[in-house]
C-alpha cells in the first residue's frame, strides 16, 4: 500500500475525533478548522512516525496543534495550572441527580478550564481509557485520574438548579 | 488515592480488580457512596449522549494539500545553451546535483530573492521573455497549491542530466519537455517535488 493509501485507511477515519477534539477546545467553528487544517497537515508530514493506534496519535497530534494554538491567541487560558483550580472541585456529595438540560450540559463542558475540558472529552466523547489520555496530553495517569475527577465534579456543581446565575440587584 | 477519584475511576472501568471489590465493599456498608457512583454514571452517561459532537467539514476528508510558493529560477546562461537540446547535450557539462543545490542556495540568498514579485503568469512570463533570450513556459499552479510567487533571473551551472536525486537537505528533480530542461530544487519531500515537476510538465506548455 503506498503511503498515500495507508494515510486514507488509517487516520482519515478519525478526522471527525479529530475535529471534535479540536472544537471543544477551541470552543469555535472558525478556529477548530485552521487548527485542523495545521494538525492533518503534521499528521501526513509525519505519518512515518505513527506506531500503534491511529487514533490516540492523531488525537496527540490535534491536542498539541490547539494548546500551540491557543498559547499564541489566548496564552490566559494556558496559564491556569491543576493546583490553581484545585479548591474549587467539589466532592461527589456535589453531584445532583436530576435531567441534565443538553444546552445547559454543553455550555457548563464549554466553560471547564482546558485541561479539565480536555480531560472530560477524550473520555466520555471518545471513551478513551485514561493511559491514552495522559499520553495525548503528555502527563501521568494520575493527573488523568485527576483531572477528570474534578471534571465531573464542576460540571455537577455548575448543573446544580442552585448555579443558575441569579440576578444582582445593583442599587 | 482520594475517595471521589477511586469512584471516578471505578465507573470508567479503570480500578484494577482488587481496588475495584474493595470500593464495592465500602459501597455495600455506605449507601451514600452507592448513590454518589451512581449520581456519577448518570452524569457520564449524560455526557455522552447530550453532548454536542462536532463532526468535520466535508472538505478535510482527504489528503492535505500544502500551500506551497514556488518561484521561476531561470538561469541567464546555461539554458541558452539547452534551447537546441541536441547540441545543449553535448557541449555543455552536465551540471552535477551539487552544484545545482550550491546555485539553487546562492540563489535563494540574496537579498534580491524575487526580481519581479507577481501571482501573475501573465506578467512574469513577459518579464523573464524581456531578459533571456528564450521565452520560458510559466504555469499557474495555485489551484493545485503551489502559487507562483514570482522570478528571478541567475547565472547557473551547465546542463542538467535527466534524474533525480538528493543532496544536503534538498531534492533535485529533472526533467525535460519539448527542447528544454529543468532541474527543480527544493527542500520539498521527494514525492512532492515529483508531483510538482508532473504538473509543470503536463500543464499548458505556453
Amino acid at each position: 500500500m503506498t503511503d498515500r493509501a495507508r494515510y486514507e485507511a488509517l487516520v482519515l477515519p478519525h478526522l471527525d475525533a479529530a475535529y471534535n477534539l479540536a472544537r471543544w477546545l477551541t470552543r469555535n467553528d472558525h478556529d477548530a478548522e485552521d487548527v485542523l487544517q495545521e494538525a492533518m497537515l503534521r499528521a501526513y508530514r509525519h505519518f512515518d512516525s505513527l506506531r500503534g493506534e491511529a487514533r490516540p496519535w492523531l488525537l496527540a497530534i490535534v491536542r498539541n496543534a490547539c494548546w500551540t494554538w491557543l498559547r499564541a491567541n489566548r496564552p490566559a487560558e494556558i496559564a491556569a495550572g491543576d493546583d490553581e483550580l484545585e479548591s474549587d472541585a467539589p466532592g461527589p456529595e456535589a453531584l445532583a441527580a436530576r435531567e441534565f438540560d443538553r444546552r445547559a450540559l454543553n455550555a457548563a463542558i464549554a466553560a471547564l478550564p482546558l485541561p479539565f475540558r480536555e480531560a472530560l472529552v477524550l473520555r466520555e466523547l471518545e471513551d478513551l481509557p485514561y493511559k491514552d489520555i495522559a499520553r495525548i496530553a503528555g502527563v501521568p495517569i494520575g493527573t488523568v485520574m485527576s483531572r477528570i475527577s474534578r471534571a465531573r465534579g464542576l460540571l455537577a456543581q455548575a448543573l446544580r438548579p442552585a448555579a443558575v446565575p441569579r440576578l444582582r440587584v445593583h442599587k | 488515592m482520594r475517595t471521589d477519584e477511586r469512584l471516578h475511576a471505578y465507573i470508567d472501568g479503570e480500578l484494577d480488580a482488587a481496588a475495584a471489590l474493595e470500593l464495592e465493599r465500602e459501597m455495600a456498608q455506605n449507601p451514600a457512596l452507592r448513590a454518589a457512583a451512581e449520581r456519577l454514571r448518570e452524569l457520564s452517561s449524560a455526557v455522552r449522549t447530550q453532548a454536542d459532537y462536532h463532526r468535520a467539514p466535508r472538505r478535510f476528508k482527504k489528503i492535505p494539500k500544502e500551500k506551497r510558493r514556488w518561484l521561476m529560477l531561470a538561469p541567464a546562461f546555461a539554458l541558452a545553451l539547452l534551447i537546441g537540446a541536441g547540441i545543449g547535450l553535448y557541449i555543455a557539462r552536465p551540471a552535477e546535483d551539487a552544484e545545482l543545490v550550491a546555485s539553487h542556495v546562492r540563489a535563494t540568498l540574496g537579498n534580491r530573492l524575487i526580481d519581479v514579485a507577481s501571482a501573475d503568469q501573465h506578467t512574469v512570463k513577459p518579464w523573464l521573455s524581456a531578459r533571456l533570450p528564450y521565452s520560458p513556459p510559466v504555469a499557474d499552479l495555485s489551484g493545485e497549491g503551489f502559487p507562483l510567487v514570482g522570478a528571478h533571473v541567475y547565472v547557473a551551472p551547465g546542463e542538467a542530466s535527466g534524474g533525480s536525486g538528493a543532496r544536503d537537505g534538498f531534492n533535485v528533480e529533472r526533467f525535460a519537455r519539448g527542447a528544454m530542461r529543468y532541474a527543480l530544487v527544493s527542500d520539498l519531500n521527494r514525492s512532492e517535488l515529483r508531483d510538482f515537476a508532473k504538473l509543470l510538465n503536463s500543464g499548458p506548455g505556453s
